[in-house]
């Protein structure tokens, strides 16, 4: 019976050189029962008898076991592991690459990490998560698309984003509209349809010397996804994960005045058109004041303040993913299989997603040295109601946020009148009943996506192999988007059907050769083949007019149009690689690509349409060449340079091409009209750009991993970038295309990661990253002209563009007039005067940071990130609207007693005068011409995530079918520990490509938290 | 690589005739208030309470150069480029261009002509303004040779001159006819060449009847450029009102224009009230506010509007010259310089601008045909009187070019006929006075920084109030 009695273990733990280990974890196994060892290596353990089996483990080390039956007293000696200093990562072109043989910094981030809080759009997983990674979700709802910024903006052409491959083949991530200066949607973008339940990892490669053998396509960085394959699995096994998220508006983030109603003049409205024309203005009279108003239905309510509009107006959005997935694998043959459905209802009425999944991977060893993998993604994406966001037409965020505070949006219910049109809330025909906008208007997307690849490998020996692999991304999507019959705005209302066909094939033949050249010397080459062509067609019916009014149909309008689009663009590469490693502790690795652009090639063309991208990269782990001090457990130095670059992206910027355009038959023929299509001046001297990029860097891990820390310094800078510089619109074009652009980045990125506590009930490790990235312009044209992207980067009186000598996207806008001794010019009403157009701000932040801590208790898991921006500014469109309107706080001042101003006046006098109370608006309203009165910082420090898990211990399943279970509470964006806006959240933004630092009327942020499962059979 | 000009003409007539984002803020929120025409108490319409802002301001020439003059510089380098500038078509091209620049200079004074359009023809990527004086002697000698280089016979563009069909001797008149606008333009400026030109206008032959009209037919359906921009704008927007000052001179007069001019807004069954007894002018100046203090009622609804049963309509034909204004120009010059039959003909050529003024209404649509038995009535009431013939004639030109409110902007500020009256509301950016021009683009100041600088210490400051060459004190 001695097995079932307790004993007590003790014993040292010993290195293969005889010296004590501390901190290993010493476990009874299949228990929660064990200790660790002392400072000294001893370690002591009540086990339940001397069946049991110990299990000692640390980091650095080769886990042992030993049965207790060997007696009281134990003593280890453990090997030290190699392992982990080994990690094998994805670099480019798939290839499977140790760690330690990188002289550029790569991260990878494991689908545990993606998934654990699961994103609609699984990018904006990785926020906060990888120094020289900046990422942002634009403020359009779950279906919006990401800004993802890696080592700094380094094109002005607006192209900062990196190649997303999947599986070997690069997808498309082709943003299918967004919103502008003039409002629209954000139709998403192409990775936001990767589904976080299959990701097995994702490796960011950051710098030009990692994705240089991309080629033209790397100037961006590039991110290199690897869904999961069932490759590892043990017979059948089957996961089952679910997870239900709430999101609700982060409302403490609105603060907007209370105290004031609607009106204008410091008077409440007393009928119904006064009600109607005051529409969003909060220049009333003090709430309470007088007993009643009227407001835009004509009915007279109390003039009070009503309560939070915002709270009232968004609902509780939900979010449900549910994942079953299929895995087996056997000598030959490996196969998974999942299926996902996303479901998410949006904050915003009658709003939401539905996105299923289905993904198919599958490896087979065909014959003796053929082997096959395949893999397979069908995506079904249906989006109800994209948001609005930007100017006022259509947003309904406009209208909430705006809404004086005595009116109840409650009362704009149900949105419409009873003969069908647009239940008015202003005047202003523009401002829109956010009721009718949620209800009547229409902006429904499907897509529907399959991305396949196939990769047949043949090893001729051992050293020797010829792969292809050959892909596709093709999808159609069809968005329909309505403005009702009835709108106010557009009375008889319109409606456009769009089609996009797009397709993406890719395909590359590799040959490879490793070789083992001497006992120190090894090699492996490879040289291939890249061919990739994007067909793009897009087709757009658009009706104006509705016959019948509630008939929504493209068929029943008066006026038709349609629009047909074609882009077909092909590039062509050729490619090396050559790697030497020299003992296993000196890399050096040679690549180059020439790339052929179809868009620069033009009959008679003299510049080039070709260029070559080369790099090198070397890996020094000095801590194997030499003998080291016992605390520094690996050291690596790793340097790389790396030309990378692009061409021209998009087709047709080589001629002035002309279309036909349109039918006339007002005289009676018809007469069809056509002429110039360019807005851009074409330019047929067009050549690739190119990105040079130098890293150097450290990897240092100490006491056996316990602490460890990547640094690493770059600088890089674009040359010849092509950019649409703004010409004077007299010219008869407002941009002309030309290699010109110059900009550059210096960066340090770093990464400390530990393990403070790391006991075997305890754990507690820590990782943290930090980022500077200087920015410069350096080169715009000729005559050091800034270039504003125009529309798609407006706010108000403001833009975010490129100036030289500043990093790209600077906040440009008017400002205050002030004399030399910094005193506000006013005008003779005491309005301040409206200055040039300046630098105001910084839109793109040169700090990020983010800290993730995970705690491991027994069979509970808890971790949290922070993560912070610093050094951007944000011009706030809501705050110009606000100050218009008199919604914000600071419109506060003065309303009763009138506002006095000091400063000088025209003439450079000394001037000041006190605004009486009903002319105050002439003072705020000008503050909404003054862009600088409106800029923000943009500093921040959120509580990105959260989660609790506990997994149920391997005891209490062992007698189950259950392998394993694990349920968490998660939560996401839950506060802000640091933040210096008003009224909006600091990484607003209306659309992912060139609104850097410029909000307008996004749709609120939100706080999410729920519970995730997941089960595995 | 070249498109043939039978697509490219009708176009960039089309692109001539703008679309409603000029139409919007350039013609209508900016020319038609400031002129008084029509009133507005909504804020965004700027011209009406004399603000400046920025992208209605700038809106004409945003919308005409990379649309407009692109195309006609397109056109006539490639009809200089394949050897036919003898061809009526470049006369064609010519006259077009010289109508669609007359606007713009007219609008912003010194501006961009002799290297605007030309970017991709010249690489000239930042154009030069050209002072208007310079402008105006070009596009004279322009519209003399274009006008000498026709005669009669027909354009092989045949339909696709949708404002002729094809018919070069309508374009020699019309050609004459702006030479006589620009001649009258400059008579405070320069009067000898003012009657030198108007001299060689009226030798040259201008229009002569109602069929000589330049004008645009406009459909509703398809793309905003075939539809007539001011109906579009007046279907997104119903704000504007007919201004009280313009009612008044029609009412003074007992207009028979008037139930064609205005009406009342629809009642909600359809119901359009054109019945010249109810209609109401809305005072300019006026806000929601201030509205309500006025005696003249609260309630929009009963104040006229544009009529909509002829002149709302996207379909409704775009003028932009009429044999109307020529009589009366004619009539003026006869009145100045003896000029188009001398003193004695001055009086005929009113009656006959006053009889075109009228009669050309029925081409908006048949309801909208005044009588010659009422013509005639109005001719009795309102007689020829040479005592005071330049108001009486110029008042009539205003009284007849509605919706055309760039001209008419243009004749108020050469004539000083009718007088307005300004309004001085709080915060207006001219001091109370009617703007003398538009602003140009804020990004010229940066894209093209060096020419607008150099415009600037030539012209004046870049404001609403600044005089432009022809508009001389």
């Amino acid at each position: 019976f001695s097995g079932i009695l307790a004993q007590t273990v003790t014993g040292t733990v010993t290195d293969s050189s005889g010296n004590p280990v501390p901190g290993v974890n010493v476990i009874e196994k299949g228990t929660s029962n064990g200790t660790s060892t002392d400072f000294d290596g001893n370690y002591s353990i009540d086990v339940s008898g001397s069946n049991a089996i110990l299990e000692y483990s640390a980091l650095g080390f080769v886990t042992v076991e030993r049965s207790a039956s060997s007696g009281s007293v134990i003593n280890v000696s453990m090997e030290e592991s190699t392992e982990e200093l080994n990690a094998v990562v994805v670099t480019a072109l798939g290839i499977k690459k140790e760690q330690k043989a990188l002289g550029y910094s790569l991260t990878e981030v494991s689908g545990e990490a993606v998934a654990e809080v699961p994103q609609v759009n699984a990018i904006n997983a990785l926020q906060g998560k990888i120094a020289g990674v900046n990422i942002t979700g634009a403020a359009t709802g779950p279906a919006g698309t990401s800004k993802v910024v890696i080592r700094g903006v380094s094109s002005l052409s607006g192209t900062s984003q990196p190649l997303y491959i999947v599986d070997g083949i690069p997808i498309n991530n082709q943003n299918l509209g967004s919103a502008s200066r003039w409002g629209g949607s954000d139709y998403g973008d192409g990775i936001s349809g990767i589904n976080p339940d299959d990701i097995e990892s994702i490796s960011v490669l950051k710098g030009g010397a990692a994705a240089a053998l991309y080629g033209s396509r790397a100037s961006a960085g590039v991110i290199v996804i690897t869904t999961k394959s069932g490759k590892g699995q043990k017979g059948l096994g089957v996961d089952i994960s679910s997870s239900y998220q709430l999101e609700t508006v982060m409302t403490d983030l609105y603060e907007f005045q209370t105290e004031y109603g609607q009106g204008l003049n410091g008077v409440a409205p007393t009928t119904q058109q006064e009600a109607l024309d005051a529409g969003m203005q909060s220049w009333g009279a003090r709430l309470g004041s007088v007993a009643s108003a009227v407001q835009f239905d004509g009915v007279s309510r109390p003039y009070s303040y009503t309560g939070d509009n915002i709270d009232k107006y968004y609902e509780t959005g939900t979010t449900a993913i549910n994942t079953v997935a299929i895995s087996q694998a056997g000598e030959n043959y490996n196969l998974r299989f999942s299926a996902t459905d996303l479901s998410n209802d949006d904050i915003t009425p009658n709003a939401g997603l539905n996105r299923k999944s289905f993904s198919l991977n599958a490896g087979a060893v065909l014959a003796d040295k053929l082997t096959l993998n395949v893999s397979g993604k069908y995506i079904i994406e249906e989006v109800n109601n994209r948001p609005r966001t930007s100017d006022s037409p259509g947003n309904g965020n406009f209208t909430v946020a705006l809404s004086p505070p005595n009116i109840d949006v409650n009362n704009y219910k149900p949105g419409f009148n009873e003969d069908g049109t647009e239940f008015r809330i202003s005047s202003n025909v523009y401002q829109q009943n956010p009721y009718w906008t949620a209800f009547r208007f229409k902006n429904e997307s499907d897509k529907n996506r399959f991305i396949g690849s196939t990769t047949l490998k043949y090893q001729f020996t051992e050293g020797l192999y010829l792969l292809g692999r050959a892909g596709i991304d093709q999808f159609t999507a069809r968005i329909t988007s309505v403005e009702p019959f009835g709108t106010a705005y557009k009375p008889r209302g319109g409606m456009q059907e769009q089609t996009f066909n797009v397709k993406t094939v890719d395909a590359d033949v590799i040959l490879g050769y490793d070789k083992q050249i001497t006992e120190d010397i090894s090699t492996s080459t490879l040289i291939g083949a890249n061919s990739n062509y994007v067909k793009n067609e897009q087709i757009n019916l658009i009706g104006n007019d509705f016959v019948i009014p509630t008939l929504v149909n493209i068929e029943n309008v008066a006026n038709r149009n349609y629009s047909y689009n074609l882009g077909r663009v092909k590039r062509n590469g050729l490619y090396f690689s050559s790697e030497f490693s020299f003992r296993d502790y000196l890399y050096l690795t040679v690549t180059g690509r020439n790339d052929w652009f179809s868009t620069l090639s033009k009959a008679g063309k003299t510049a080039p349409n070709n260029y070559f991208y080369p790099s090198v990269n070397t890996s020094f782990v000095f801590s194997d060449a030499f003998e080291m001090p016992e605390w520094l457990t690996f050291g690596k130095l790793r340097a790389g340079y790396s030309d990378v670059g692009g061409g021209a992206n998009d087709p047709y910027q080589l001629a002035l091409t002309y279309a036909i355009t349109d039918t006339y038959t007002a005289t009676g023929p018809t007469v069809s009209l056509g002429g110039i299509n360019n807005s851009a001046l074409p330019n047929e001297n067009l050549k690739p750009f190119s990105k040079k990029e130098y890293e150097i860097g450290v990897d240092l891990r100490f006491l056996r991993s316990r602490l460890n820390l990547d640094l690493t310094y770059y600088a890089n800078k674009t040359e010849n970038d092509i950019v649409n510089i703004n010409t004077s619109t007299a010219s008869g074009y407002s941009s002309a295309s030309i290699n010109i652009g110059e900009l550059q980045n210096k960066g340090v990125e770093m990464l400390l990661s530990g393990s403070p506590v790391k006991n075997p009930n305890f754990e507690w490790n820590v990782s943290y990253n930090l980022t500077y990235n200087e920015n410069e312009v350096t080169k715009t044209d000729n005559d050091g002209n800034p270039i504003f992207p125009g529309d798609a980067a407006y706010g108000v009186n403001s833009q975010s563009g490129y100036l030289v000598g500043y990093p790209a996207a600077t906040l440009y806008g008017t400002t205050f007039v002030r004399d030399a001794d910094g005193n506000i010019q006013y005008d003779s009403n005491g309005a301040p005067s409206i200055g040039p157009n300046a630098v105001i701000g910084q839109g793109v932040a040169p700090w990020t940071m983010g800290i993730t801590n995970t705690f491991n208790y027994k069979n509970f898991e808890f971790s949290f990130l922070i993560d912070g921006k610093f050094g951007a500014d944000i011009f706030s469109g809501t705050s110009a609207f606000a100050n218009f309107y008199g919604a914000s706080n600071n419109t506060l001042v003065g309303r009763e007693n009138g506002l006095t101003v000091s400063g000088v006046n025209a003439a450079g006098a000394d001037f000041s005068t006190t605004i009486a109370p009903e002319n105050l608006s002439l003072y705020y309203q000008r503050l909404y011409d003054i862009a600088e009165a409106n800029v923000q910082d943009a500093d921040f420090i959120k509580f990105r995530q959260v989660s609790l898990g506990y997994s149920l211990p391997s005891s209490l399943l062992e007698s189950t079918f259950i392998r394993s279970a694990r349920v968490s509470f998660i939560g996401r964006n839950l506060f802000f520990l640091m933040r210096n806006t008003e009224n909006i959240d600091p990484e607003s933004a209306y659309n992912n490509t060139f609104a850097n630092g410029i909000e307008r009327f996004g749709l609120p942020s939100t706080r999410s938290y729920g519970l995730s499962l997941d089960v595995k059979f | 690589n070249e498109l043939d000009l039978q697509y490219k003409f009708p176009k960039a007539i089309l692109y001539t005739s703008g679309q409603r984002y000029e139409s919007w803020r350039g013609n209508l929120i900016y020319c038609s208030t400031m002129i008084q025409h029509l009133a507005n108490t909504q804020g965004y319409w700027s011209g009406d309470k004399y603000f400046y802002n920025a992208a209605y301001s700038s809106a004409y020439w945003d919308a005409q150069y990379p649309q407009t003059i692109k195309s006609i510089e397109d056109m006539k380098f490639q009809l200089e480029a394949e050897e036919l500038t003898a061809s009526p078509e470049y006369a064609m091209v010519r006259i077009l261009r010289v109508f669609a620049y007359s606007r713009i200079t007219d609008l912003y004074g010194d501006v961009p002509y002799s290297e605007a359009g030309r970017a991709f023809i010249e690489g000239l990527t930042r154009p030069v303004y050209d002072k208007q004086e310079d402008i105006y002697a070009d596009m004279l000698r322009e519209l003399e040779e274009a006008t000498t280089a026709l005669s009669s016979g027909t354009s092989s563009l045949g339909a696709a001159d949708i404002i002729y069909n094809g018919d070069l001797s309508k374009w020699k008149k019309w050609g004459n006819s702006l030479m006589l606008r620009l001649a009258l333009r400059m008579v405070k400026v320069d009067p000898a060449a003012a009657q030198e030109w108007a001299g060689k206008a009226i030798s040259g032959g201008v229009m002569e009847s109602n069929d000589d009209i330049a004008y645009i037919t406009h459909q509703t359906g398809g793309n905003g450029i075939i539809r007539n921009g001011n109906g579009e704008v007046f279907t997104a927007d119903r704000s504007a009102r007919i201004s009280k000052t313009f009612l008044d001179m029609l009412e003074e007069r007992d207009d028979p224009r008037i139930r064609v001019y205005a009406a009342l807004p629809p009642t909600e069954s359809g119901f359009v009230d054109d019945d010249p007894a109810s209609q109401k002018g809305l005072p300019n100046g006026l806000d929601g506010t201030t509205i309500q203090s006025y005696s003249g009622g609260d309630d929009l609804s009963t104040y006229s509007e544009p009529n909509s049963k002829y002149l709302m309509s996207e379909g409704a034909p775009m003028f932009w010259q009429t044999y109307a204004e020529v009589e009366f120009m004619l009539a003026e010059a006869a009145v100045r310089w003896g000029l188009a039959g001398g003193t004695a003909a001055a009086a005929t050529h009113y009656a006959d601008g006053v009889t075109a003024a009228m009669k050309y209404l029925e081409m908006y649509a048949p309801g909208a045909a005044i009588s010659d038995a009422a013509i005639a009535d109005y001719l009795v009431a309102n007689p020829f009187n040479a005592a005071n013939a330049l108001e009486q004639i110029n008042t009539q030109y205003y009284l007849a070019i509605f919706l055309n409110e760039y001209e008419a902007y243009a004749n108020w500020r050469r004539t000083g006929i009718p007088a307005l009256t300004p309004v001085n509301y709080d915060g207006n950016a001219t001091g109370g006075t009617i703007p003398r021009r538009l602003v140009y683009p804020t990004n010229e100041a940066v894209l093209n920084a060096e020419n607008y600088n150099a415009v600037i210490s030539d012209q004046g400051p870049d404001l609403l109030t600044t005089r432009m060459w022809w508009d001389a004190e």
